[in-house]
């Protein structure tokens, strides 16, 4: 094994360990709260800065190792040769024989500039219309406030 | 070593264009720097505007909406409004960018190609992911179209799918670009099931992100699912010139995404196929003009044209930058969308005391809620407001500012009016699915406690939603109200911009709960309970001697005990009573108590009553919420120190209790 690939096999489990112990934390967070609302507290809070925070401690340290990992492997430009390499997989280099042929049929001709005007014509006017019947104040209803549980909090 | 080291500065590339670009798009879509700090959002107007990337309006930098989110809540709405606009900017972005805007202004792309860089083995593109790709049609017709529609049009409930159960940039700058800021420390107590899902969604996104390129934006981004309906005809995109393409298919095999040709609606024209191309036939155009390609790069011919090209790119830099700076500088400096300093305290009529400690947490301390206020006799020519030594502010334990307010059915609300009851107030939405579903709770609190006032206030936008909203649901026992930047209740109220926002005020006006957080009916009522607490520790007692009701043992075995038979006891007799306020005192045997001074105060002045031979007191001021305490009582005899109730606006008849000493 060279130590390229000791390097990003080391840096890989760094980071599967990080997600894993990241998606742990929540998760024990939340069923000890779920057992202590269970028993009748309707009041304990399963999640608080401090309870968070001890959870992120001990991912902390490793956060910061593969930080530095990254770096290196940047600087000394350490990674995955193979990634940069063209896909050789079979099932995709079959649909590669009539490439040319949709470049041809991509060009811009008048069907696509009659479209995209049309497109464009049609979205000014919905959005006129939209505008007019209510639709930038739903959005700004929307926008100006949050919603805690559209962005997961509860 | 030489080696080496121009190894090591040829490994350090400097950013790239389309990086820069990324950087920039990033930085001006979240130019409300100073959300970060005070850890509020931007409420502005430009917040009717959306985006073209994949970035979430509730991230404290956001400066304007998120596109897939403003869809979900349009046809949440489409049973009562078509979304028209929120589909014209779709349609407006598609067709002059299409999915260049995943490649270059998108911060969730950005953030996956950061990740991607981790050095770590990486999972090539195959006829799997190719496949895989196909998911986000599904996630896109799942989360973003039918449930919005199903649970808005066919149920009335808002649930923006995408937003609620999968979307990371919703967690990442929304939840916890809020969490990190201690100013909203009191999110914590909210998060549950839904942000663990979240959360553990996000951690598999990210390490998805680190070993496969684009992991989201390939098999899950409904946004780019949409962009990419357009890519073919887009103004701006990758255009193969078929006269030099010799269909080798370099472009599509060292491209990252999974494209079956350059151009097709997974091609976020990122412009590496340019590079690879040896035969120079892939350039990126906005319409005739080449953004990149075979004639802009190293190898072009240096000609007059590209010296203009290149001044021209710097002076599009220049511009671009001149926006930035102006941007920073007005949504963090200058828009007056939200300043929350400038409370209009011209509505503010509490007396302010000195400030001192503010007490933080979610339920009131003891010293708090017990806070007797420091009512003087005015028999010995002392009067003033029954004022608590609590500051003034909307903590827990704070005395809530006085403010009043306009209500939907035409009356006013003002807080000091109901002095002596609980007020709940709540900060709801008609775009809020939360505040919705627990509205109908304070109804059912209101029918079972008709002592509470509530007052729900919808926030300053969608008013007409509101009263549309609130038209058919006959919840006469609750008072609404709008809010506005004029009467700026919200900022009065330090109303986070989080909905739904409980406060509820106990009796003597101090805030016992201040979160942000939906509640369930059994944490209302509990809530309320603890807020009204000093009255239901008073034990009912009968004036006419016709119940016997608990004995004092039985209200220590209940936990009352130690309150019930020092203080005295308010429950109140109505019915029959003539046009006064009349107090019986008696002693913890039942008997009447001659010569206890009680005081009924209100803000302004204290009237002291004596109870006579049959320990009744008969007060006739006008009715309003009198602040009672007991002054005096003869020698033999003791009082709690600390207690204290409230009357009704209603005349009616209480006992009052002393300890005789034994």
């Amino acid at each position: 094994m060279t130590r390229t690939k000791l390097f990003l096999i080391v840096q890989a489990v760094l980071c599967t360990v990080i997600a894993v112990l990241l998606a742990a934390g929540a998760l024990s967070l939340y069923l000890d709260g779920a057992a202590k609302q269970a028993e009748g507290d309707l009041f304990y809070y399963m999640f608080t800065r401090e309870r968070a925070g001890a959870r992120l401690l001990p991912v902390l340290p490793l956060l910061f190792c593969a930080l530095g990992l990254t770096v290196a492997g940047v600087i000394l430009g350490i990674k995955d040769e193979n990634a940069e390499k063209p896909a050789r997989d079979e099932k995709l280099l079959r649909d590669l024989g009539s490439i040319r042929e949709r470049a041809v049929h991509q060009q811009a001709d008048q069907k696509t500039r009659i479209l995209r005007t049309a497109v464009l014509v049609i979205a000014l006017i919905l959005i006129v219309i939209g505008m007019l019947n209510g639709g930038l104040e739903d959005v700004l209803a929307k926008g100006a406030a949050i919603c805690t549980e559209c962005v997961g909090l509860g | 070593m030489d080696k080496t080291m121009k190894n090591k500065k040829e490994n350090i590339r400097r950013p790239g264009t389309r990086r820069l670009v990324q950087l920039y798009a990033a930085l001006l879509y979240n130019a409300n720097l100073k959300g970060f700090i005070d850890g509020h959002i931007y409420t502005g107007s430009l917040k009717a505007v959306c985006v073209p990337g994949f970035n979430c309006y509730s991230c404290p930098g956001a400066v304007a909406s998120c596109p897939l989110g403003s869809l979900q809540n349009a046809l949440n709405a489409a049973g009562h409004t078509a979304p028209w606009y929120v589909l014209g900017i779709l349609a407006l972005f598609g067709v002059i960018l299409g999915r260049t805007i995943c490649g270059w202004i998108c911060p969730l792309g950005l953030i996956q190609e950061l990740l991607h860089r981790v050095p770590t083995p990486k999972i090539r593109k195959s006829h799997i992911t190719r496949k895989l790709s196909y998911l986000k049609y599904v996630f896109l017709m799942v989360f973003v179209i039918a449930i919005p529609l199903v649970y808005g049009v066919g149920k009335g409930l808002i649930l923006p799918g995408f937003c609620k159960y999968i979307c990371p940039a919703g967690t990442l700058e929304g939840a916890v670009g809020l969490l990190q800021n201690p100013a909203n420390a009191t999110s914590f107590y909210q998060l549950g099931a839904l942000f663990t899902n979240k959360w553990v969604i996000m951690a598999v996104i990210g390490l998805a992100c680190v070993f496969c390129y684009r992991s989201f934006c390939r098999f899950i981004c409904p946004l780019g699912a949409i962009y990419g309906f357009f890519n073919r005809f887009a103004l701006t995109g990758v255009k193969v010139n078929p006269d030099r393409c010799n269909g080798c298919g370099l472009c599509v095999m060292k491209c990252g995404m999974d494209v079956k040709h350059v151009g097709d609606h997974e091609c976020i024209s990122c412009g590496k196929c340019i590079d690879t191309c040896a035969q120079g036939a892939i350039s990126l155009k906005c319409g005739k003009i080449t953004l990149k390609g075979p004639e802009t790069g190293k190898n072009a011919d240096p000609e007059p044209e590209i010296r203009k090209r290149k001044k021209a790119g710097r002076v599009a830099w220049g511009i671009a930058m001149a926006v930035l700076v102006f941007a920073v500088a007005w949504f963090n400096f200058i828009e007056p969308a939200m300043d929350r300093a400038s409370v209009p305290t011209a509505v503010v009529t509490t007396e302010q005391p000195a400030g001192t400690e503010t007490v933080t947490g979610t339920e009131a301390p003891a010293e708090a809620e017990t806070a007797a206020p420091e009512t003087e006799n005015a028999a010995e020519g002392k009067t003033g407001p029954a004022a608590t030594d609590a500051p003034v502010g909307t903590e827990v334990g704070n005395l809530l500012p006085d403010f009043s307010t306009d209500l939907l059915s035409g009356e006013t609300f003002r807080l000091s009016d109901y002095r002596g009851r609980v007020v709940i107030i709540n900060f709801w939405g008609t775009t809020c699915a939360p505040c919705v579903e627990e509205l109908p709770y304070y109804e059912q609190l209101k029918t079972a406690y008709p002592d509470v006032e509530i007052l729900a206030i919808h926030n300053r936008a969608g008013a007409k939603k509101a009263k549309d909203f609130l038209a058919d649901k006959g919840w006469d026992h609750l008072d609404f109200a709008l809010d506005s930047k004029e009467k700026g209740l919200l900022p009065l109220l330090n109303a986070a911009d989080a909905m739904p926002q409980t406060i509820i005020v106990n009796r003597q006006g101090i805030v016992t709960y201040n979160a942000q957080a939906p509640l369930t009916y059994e944490k209302l009522e509990a809530l309320y309970r603890k807020a009204n607490e000093y009255r239901q520790i008073a034990m009912p007692l009968d004036i006419n001697g016709e119940t016997v009701n608990e004995t004092a043992e039985e209200a220590d075995a209940e936990g009352q005990g130690n309150h019930a038979w020092e203080y005295a006891d308010t429950g109140k007799k109505t019915g029959n009573s003539p046009e006064a306020y009349i107090m019986h005192v008696a002693d913890q045997d039942g008997n009447p108590v001659e010569g206890v001074a009680v005081s009924f105060c209100l803000d302004t002045a204290c009237t002291l009553r004596k109870s006579d031979e049959d320990g009744l007191i008969t007060f006739t001021g006008t009715p309003d919420a009198y602040h009672v305490t007991i002054v005096d009582a003869p020698d033999g005899y003791s009082w709690d120190g600390d207690f204290e109730m409230y009357t009704d606006r209603e005349y009616g008849e209480w006992v009052l209790r002393v300890r005789k000493e034994k």
